[in-house]
């Protein structure tokens, strides 16, 4: 009891206390903002790493696998899936207005149920917008401008049908989207927003040619990629000029500024992955000049293949998107029994479930890496801040010794007045959880406090002092997470609590093992 | 010391000590020095009986009241069967946990420099002593009692307009009052004065002694009370002299 009464004094009535409290506040506070932040810059990450790609593909690379129909109508006939989608994913090269030519992700997609599986509607850039973008304060974005809100409408449809209006016929012609950042072309500002430029071409006589075109109106690209032959070995080069209706950003820098969506067809028949007449091998395939008699005419005419079938079309890739609030797992190996059953109707055709078992894979296997590597930076950070956070247990040590020692005359009345030795110990310890508790709360409520306002006194300081910590120039997302998670607010508090009491245990002990009458003969 | 002093020492009273000190000896270190302060105390303190040691500085007065408040305990030498008896309980044995009930139940300690804790207030700085004595849950259920015994002390003391003061903004006098309070808040049957009037003036000091003994004489308080102002020992039922560390006039 005594305990209570002389914490509550010692608490309201010293200086050091309140140093102790401040220590364990400011860091719990900057466990809890780092924390957060790096958490919420992961959690940014990984949704957006799901963005354009569902939660599960079925993938087979270069020759891809026939059925995908067949596949997909069982996928969607489950309880569990939502929608299912063909895709096509290979790499190629991509000649861009200014004739650079770059590497390129290339992505065949059939827009209206690719749109069904994945977030890809609402990544399209160009479309019209009635909200600035948080950073947009001057509401700078061309987006906003009723001016434009016909022509940017037409331009998100024609970016979600992957199709556009011919600029010179008028006739609607297959097109590609890309993204923000393939061109080079969309200078981002300081708010997060791109503004397109006109490209410049260089000429051989060292100077530059300025083309009038802006992407999604009247812009196109040159596509290269390699053709397949039946046994998905690259043969001949396969150009074609695919006109371009939007550009997307996905929030993943390295697919933005390295992927284009091109229609799922006009992919199938780039790399002859398209439905096609399967026709009779024979000796006679060696010699171009291999005649036959045609009885209808009775005239010996050059020597036809035998058409012996068809070859279905084919994709590479699957992708599925399971029932919101299912785990993953739990889709995962529904579409691995799906695909089991789908590899048993068509054996001999398509891959077989044993081979297919490692390929059929959840959006975080594929961008594991990312993933990781985030997790990692997220760690080594949080390790880096506990350990400069576990100084707060020496300071409290060194703030608590201090105290016990100004109060050893105090310990020696007690031990007097006939408190005991546990009793002692136990006012030193309640004395640091005390501040512990007042100095994790008020460190967790300035924590969420400083988060939960994170970009807005980052703005301040940016107007204030010049100090741009998160340029979204630089940083891929526009503003800082700021998101406070409760459980991690509960470890932090938890744990800044039971920092304090750590600190408060040695001398807590030395007070209690302290010779009363030595205490009270302390001068 | 002589067969005669030590029978002096222990008194003719025929009944039975309420405390009783035999062959004690404290050494003190300093750092690597050993400093004997007791040397082979005898002592006998009856019920109700009022003992003055008397003493000049250094001489182990205060020593002696530590170990028989339970707050020190003698040298364990070979063949020195020191003990400090309270009735029948020998302190010398007691665990820890026992000497701080002794403590907390039996005795009540008077210093010199009154010792207040400086955050409370004067009611608290007496009650503590309630509360440390009945705990967490014993105090919930004694609290009005020892709160309105606290206030009946201090009244008693002319310190019922004091109570939320703090110590520093007592004198003196009023300092050593509270701290009496303190020490009879648990109704000990003994108490122990270490020099309780030694840091005040003759006449506060001659109120503090005049309080303290008109509690004696009303509770049937036991008192041994250390000093070395003769004035105060001549009031004493019985007067011990310790030179060197020992007992050497009763």
């Amino acid at each position: 009891m005594y305990q209570a009464l002389l914490t509550k004094k010692y608490l309201t009535r010293k200086v050091m206390p309140m140093l102790a409290m401040a220590a364990v506040m400011l860091s719990v506070a900057t466990i809890l903002i780092t924390w957060s932040v790096m958490g919420g810059f992961l959690k940014t990450l990984i949704e957006s790493g799901r963005t354009l790609v569902g939660d599960v593909a079925i993938v087979w690379p270069n020759v891809g696998f026939a059925h995908y129909d067949d596949l997909i109508e069982r996928l969607e006939s489950d309880e569990l899936i939502v929608a299912a989608t063909p895709t096509i994913e290979t790499f190629g090269l991509i000649q861009l207005p200014d004739d650079r030519i770059e590497l390129i992700s290339i992505k065949g997609v059939d827009a209206s149920s690719y749109t069904r599986v994945t977030d890809f509607a609402d990544t399209m850039w160009w479309k019209p917008i009635t909200k600035p973008t948080p950073k947009d304060h001057k509401r700078a974005d061309l987006r906003l401008d009723p001016m434009y809100t016909t022509m940017l409408g037409q331009m998100e449809q024609n970016g979600i049908a992957m199709t556009r209006p011919n600029p010179l016929t008028g006739e609607i012609e297959e097109a590609g989207v890309m993204g923000i950042e393939v061109t080079g072309l969309n200078r981002r500002l300081s708010w997060g927003g791109y503004y397109p430029l006109e490209p410049n071409r260089a000429l051989p006589d060292g100077g530059v040619e300025s083309i009038e075109t802006f992407m999604p109106r009247d812009g196109q690209v040159g596509l290269t990629i390699l053709s397949l032959d039946s046994s998905g070995r690259p043969i001949d080069p396969v150009m074609r000029t695919i006109p371009i209706a939007n550009e997307f950003q996905s929030g993943l820098y390295e697919v933005d500024q390295g992927t284009i969506f091109v229609p799922l067809d006009v992919l199938q028949r780039m790399l002859r992955l398209d439905e096609a007449q399967r026709v009779e091998s024979t000796k006679d395939d060696e010699n171009p000049f291999a005649t036959e008699f045609d009885p209808e005419t009775g005239m010996v005419i050059p020597k036809m293949k035998q058409v012996i079938g068809v070859d279905p079309a084919r994709v590479t890739t699957v992708l599925v998107r399971g029932k919101e609030g299912v785990p993953l797992e739990q889709i995962h190996q529904r579409v691995k029994d799906i695909y089991n059953e789908f590899a048993l109707a068509h054996m001999g055709e398509v891959p077989d479930s044993f081979n297919m078992e490692r390929q059929i894979k959840t959006w975080e296997d594929l961008n594991r890496t990312m993933i990781s590597a985030v997790k990692k930076e997220t760690g080594l950070v949080l390790f880096i801040f506990g350990i400069v956070s576990f100084t707060t247990v020496f300071l409290v040590l060194a703030i608590f010794w201090s105290m016990a020692t100004e109060k050893t005359k105090d310990i020696g009345i007690l031990r007097a007045l006939g408190a005991s030795t546990p009793g002692i110990a136990w006012l030193w310890i309640r004395y640091g959880a005390s501040i512990g508790i007042v100095g994790s709360i008020v460190g967790t409520a300035l924590g969420y406090l400083i988060v939960d306002n994170i970009n807005a006194i980052h703005d301040w300081m940016g107007r204030t002092t010049g100090l741009v910590i998160w340029d979204p120039q630089q940083y891929y997302f526009i503003e800082i997470p700021s998101e406070v998670d409760l459980s991690k607010a509960i470890i932090v508090f938890v744990v800044g609590m039971l920092t304090c009491v750590l600190g408060a245990l040695i001398p807590a002990l030395h007070s209690a093992r302290m010779d009363p009458v030595k205490a009270l003969r302390f001068e | 010391m002589s067969t005669e002093l030590r029978q002096s020492a222990t008194s003719t009273n025929t009944t039975r000590p309420v405390l009783s000190v035999r062959d004690v000896r404290k050494t003190y270190k300093l750092g690597r020095v050993k400093v004997p302060v007791l040397h082979g105390v005898d002592l006998d303190v009856r019920k109700g009986e009022w003992v003055t040691i008397l003493g000049a500085s250094g001489s182990g007065k205060s020593t002696l009241l530590h170990l028989m408040g339970g707050l020190d305990r003698p040298d364990k030498n070979e063949g020195n069967a020191a003990s400090v008896k309270f009735h029948d309980r020998e302190l010398t044995r007691e665990s820890k946990h026992a000497l701080d009930r002794y403590r907390a139940d039996d005795v009540g300690f008077v210093f010199q420099f009154y010792h207040l804790l400086p955050e409370l207030s004067v009611l608290e700085n007496v009650t503590i002593g309630g509360m440390i004595k009945f705990g967490r849950l014993g105090y919930r259920s004694h609290r009005h009692e020892i709160v309105d015994r606290a206030t009946g002390l201090l009244d008693r003391f002319g310190l019922s307009h004091r109570l939320k003061h703090r110590p520093a903004e007592l004198s003196g006098g009023e300092r050593q009052r509270v701290a009496i309070a303190r020490a009879l808040i648990n109704e000990p049957s003994l108490l122990l004065a270490d020099e309780p009037t030694g840091n005040l003036d003759l006449k506060t000091g001659e109120s503090i002694l005049d309080a303290i003994i008109e509690h004696r004489q009303e509770a049937g308080l036991t008192l041994v009370m250390v000093t070395h102002d003769e004035r105060i020992a001549e009031r004493a039922d019985r007067v011990i002299r310790l030179v060197d560390g020992r007992v050497s006039e009763d």
